[in-house]
C-alpha cells in the first residue's frame, strides 16, 4: 500500500486492462449472488432472518464446521507425519513417496470416494475379510455415516496437507536442529521446541487450505454419508436445483464467502499470510 | 453433472467452429472423442438445438437408444425433425436458469409433472397445445397446462426374502415396522415417495394422501431414522440392496426388477401401495425447434406403441390407457398400470408437489440430517 501511495508504477498501466477484466468477471457474478440474497424471493433481509428462525440451518452450519475441523486436524496430522518422513528419508524413497502422493492427488474424487465403498462398505474387502476370519459377526458400519464422510474427506485432503508442509520443511536449516542436539536437548525436545515451531507456517498454510476446501465438499458427504450427513454445499445445490430457493442459496453462499474472508483476515492479524503462501515476507 | 455441462459447451463451440470451417474435421472428431460424445449425437447444430433437430434433455444412460427408437424414429418418419439428446439432467433450477439466460438449447425435457406446475406458474414453460396433444391419451389428472405425462415411474420397495422367510412384508406399514421386521431400510433422499410411504404406513388411505400431512409424515420418518439410509440416485438404491446393506429398500419400481435379477431372486419387489409418479414432457419457453414441431413430437410419444417400446426398453410404465392392455406378461408384475398392479397403487398429485415441493424437500432434508 505504501508503495502505491508514493507513486504508481507505470507497469500498472500494462496490467490494468487485465486486472479490470478479472475484477469485472469475478466481482460481477459475486455481487449478483449477494444481490439475489437480498432480493429473492422478495426484497429485504428475509433470507438472513431465516438463520435465526430455523435451527435446522444452524445445525447444517454446525455439522459442516465440525466435519471441516475434524478433517483439518486429521489430515494435517497425517500429512505432517508423511511430510516429515519424506524429508528425512533417502532421496530415492522420497521420489517414490512423492509419486504415490501425486498419483492419488490426480485421481478423480469420485473414483476415490467409491473406492472407499468397495474397501470399507458393508460387503467390502475389509468387512468380508474380518467376517471370514471370524473376528466379527456383523459387518462394521464404516460407511454411510459421519465416520465414512470423515475417512473419505481426510483421505482426499492428505496431499493438500503434505505439499505445503513439505515445502516448508525442506526450506528449514537443519543446522539449527543439530545445534540444539549439540547443546544437549534430547530428540523430542528438539522436535517440540525447535522443529515444530519452525514448521508453524506450513501447518497454518495447510490447515487454512484444507479447511476452506472442505467447506465446499459436496460429493464425498453425499456418497459416503448415507443421506444423513448434510453439509452446506449440498444444501446450497439442492436450493438451487431442486427447491428453487435461490435467495436462500445466495444467502448461504454469501455467508460462506464472508466466513472465509473473515478467517483469512483474522489469520493475517497474527501472521504474515504471504509467508504462509510461500511469498517472501 | 458440471463436467458434462462443460464438455457439452466445449463441444458446441467446437461444432460451431467446424461448421464455419475454422476447425478441421479430424480435430473436431478428436474433440468429440475426448469429451466422450459420439459425433452423431452432436453434429454441428445438434447439441445446440438449431432448428435442424429436436433436442431432448434427459438423464442419459440407456434412455438415448430407447427414446430414439420409440419416439425419435417414428417422428422422423412422419416428416418431423430428427432427435438428439442432451443428457445433463433437466433439474428445475437448470431449466429456470436456461430460460432466464435467454440461451435455450433444449426443446423438450424428460422431467416430472410437478416441474410443469412449478415452472409453468413462473412462466418458464411453453403451454401444451391440446389441439395436437391428446388429453385422452394419458391418465385423467396428468394432462396439465404446461406438461403432459408420457410415462409413469414409481416408488415401491424390495425386501430380503432370506430375512423374512414365511411372513414377508406386504405394505408400507410393514416397511416402517422395524420391531416386527428387524433390519435396515433405505428411503429416497429428496422426499417424494418417502413422505407418501410414511403416511400410508401411518394409516392414511392411499387415495386420501393429499394434501400431505407433513408433520405426521416426518414423525414417522424420524421414528425410523436410526435404522434408515437415504439414497439420491438409482444406482445407490440398487447397491444398497445388492450389497445387503438394507433388508428392505425403497426403489424405483423399474429398478426393482434389476435388483431381483442381480440377487437371483433373493430380494423381491412389492408393488402393493406403490406410488405412481407421472414423468412428463415439458417444453422450455422459447425452445429452438418451435412450439408446433415439439407438440407433434409429444403427440408421437403418446402413441401406445411408442409407450410399450419404452416399457420394454426402460421399464417405464405407459400412461396412455390404450396401452395398458398391451403390457406383456413378463412386465405385468413390474408395470404400474398393469391389470395386476393398478388397483393397489397410489397416484402422486403433481399440483400439490409443484406448489409445496420445495418446502417439503427442505423439511425432509432437515428431518433426516
Amino acid at each position: 500500500m505504501s508503495a502505491l501511495r508514493r507513486h504508481i508504477h507505470p507497469g500498472w498501466a500494462l496490467v490494468a486492462p487485465f486486472l479490470l477484466l478479472v475484477a469485472a468477471l469475478y466481482l460481477g457474478p459475486i455481487l449478483n449472488i449477494l444481490w439475489l440474497s437480498v432480493t429473492d424471493p422478495e426484497p429485504g433481509l428475509g433470507n438472513y432472518q431465516k438463520l435465526f428462525e430455523s435451527d435446522s440451518l444452524l445445525r447444517i452450519f454446525w455439522t459442516t464446521i465440525r466435519i471441516c475441523l475434524i478433517t483439518t486436524v486429521g489430515s494435517v496430522f497425517l500429512g505432517y507425519s508423511i511430510a516429515y518422513a519424506m524429508v528425512h528419508c533417502h532421496e530415492k524413497q522420497k521420489s517414490y513417496m512423492l509419486t504415490l502422493l501425486l498419483v492419488s492427488f490426480w485421481i478423480s474424487i469420485l473414483v476415490r470416494t467409491f473406492s472407499w465403498l468397495m474397501l470399507l462398505g458393508h460387503r467390502g474387502l475389509v468387512n468380508n475379510a474380518l467376517e471370514g476370519m471370524g473376528v466379527i459377526a456383523e459387518p462394521i458400519a464404516f460407511m454411510r455415516n459421519e465416520l465414512g464422510v470423515l475417512i473419505g474427506m481426510i483421505h482426499y485432503m492428505i496431499p493438500y496437507a503434505v505439499l505445503p508442509l513439505l515445502v516448508n520443511m525442506q526450506s528449514l536449516d537443519m543446522r539449527v536442529m543439530n545445534a540444539s542436539r549439540n547443546l544437549g536437548a534430547t530428540g523430542s525436545q528438539t522436535f517440540w521446541r525447535i522443529y515444530l515451531p519452525l514448521t508453524t507456517p506450513g501447518i497454518v498454510a495447510s490447515s487454512l487450505l484444507i479447511f476452506i476446501l472442505s467447506l465446499g465438499f459436496y460429493v464425498t458427504p453425499a456418497v459416503l454419508g448415507g443421506g444423513k450427513v448434510l453439509m452446506i454445499a449440498e444444501y446450497i445445490s439442492v436450493q438451487l436445483l431442486v427447491t428453487l430457493k435461490w435467495g436462500t442459496a445466495a444467502m448461504l453462499a454469501g455467508l460462506m464467502l464472508f466466513g472465509v474472508l473473515a478467517m483469512l483476515y483474522i489469520m493475517s492479524r497474527f501472521m504474515k499470510l504471504s509467508t504462509v503462501f510461500g511469498g517472501s515476507s | 453433472m458440471q463436467d458434462k455441462q462443460f464438455m457439452r459447451e466445449t463441444l458446441v463451440d467446437g461444432a460451431k467452429a467446424f461448421k464455419e470451417g475454422k476447425m478441421k474435421r479430424r480435430t473436431f472428431l478428436t474433440l468429440c472423442a475426448m469429451t466422450g460424445f459420439s459425433a452423431a449425437a452432436s453434429f454441428p447444430g445438434g447439441a445446440e438445438a438449431a432448428a435442424d433437430y429436436i433436442v431432448m434433455w434427459n438423464w442419459g444412460g440407456q434412455s438415448e437408444e430407447c427414446h430414439g427408437g420409440a419416439i425419435g424414429k417414428p417422428h422422423e418418419a412422419a416428416g418431423g425433425l430428427p432427435l438428439r439428446f442432451d443428457t445433463s439432467g433437466p433439474l428445475q433450477g437448470k431449466i429456470k436458469e436456461m430460460v432466464d439466460s435467454g440461451n435455450v438449447t433444449a426443446d423438450v425435457c424428460d422431467a416430472d409433472l410437478f416441474d410443469a406446475v412449478a415452472l409453468g406458474a413462473s412462466g418458464h414453460l411453453e403451454a401444451i397445445d391440446y389441439n395436437v396433444v391428446s388429453k385422452d391419451k394419458t391418465l385423467p389428472n396428468y394432462a396439465l397446462d404446461h406438461g403432459v405425462s408420457i410415462i409413469l415411474y414409481g416408488y415401491a420397495f424390495v425386501y430380503d426374502t432370506e430375512a423374512y422367510g414365511d411372513n414377508p412384508p406386504n405394505s408400507w406399514a410393514d416397511f416402517f415396522d422395524t420391531a416386527k421386521f428387524p433390519g435396515k431400510r433405505s428411503l429416497y433422499k429428496w422426499a417424494n415417495g418417502s413422505l407418501e410411504a410414511a403416511l400410508m404406513a401411518d394409516g392414511v388411505d392411499k387415495d386420501a394422501l393429499y394434501p400431505l400431512d407433513m408433520d405426521r409424515a416426518l414423525n414417522k420418518i424420524k421414528g425410523m431414522k436410526d435404522d434408515s439410509l437415504y439414497w439420491g440416485s438409482g444406482s445407490e438404491a440398487h447397491s444398497m440392496c445388492v450389497n445387503g446393506e438394507v433388508t428392505m429398500g425403497m426403489v424405483w419400481q423399474n429398478r426393482g426388477r434389476n435388483i431381483e435379477e442381480d440377487t437371483e431372486g433373493r430380494y423381491k419387489l412389492v408393488m402393493n401401495q406403490a406410488l405412481a409418479m407421472p414423468g412428463a414432457y415439458i417444453v422450455p419457453k422459447g425452445n429452438p425447434a418451435g412450439r408446433e414441431e415439439i407438440m407433434k413430437f409429444i403427440a408421437q410419444a403418446q402413441d401406445p406403441d411408442a409407450q410399450l417400446q419404452l416399457l420394454d426398453c426402460l421399464g417405464m410404465t405407459p400412461s396412455n390407457p390404450a396401452a395398458f392392455d398391451g403390457i406383456p406378461e413378463g412386465q405385468q408384475p413390474y408395470a404400474i398400470t398393469s391389470a395386476m398392479n393398478i388397483d393397489g397403487v397410489a397416484f402422486n398429485d403433481p399440483t400439490w408437489w409443484g406448489e409445496n415441493g420445495g418446502d417439503a424437500v427442505n423439511a425432509f432434508l432437515e428431518a433426516i440430517s
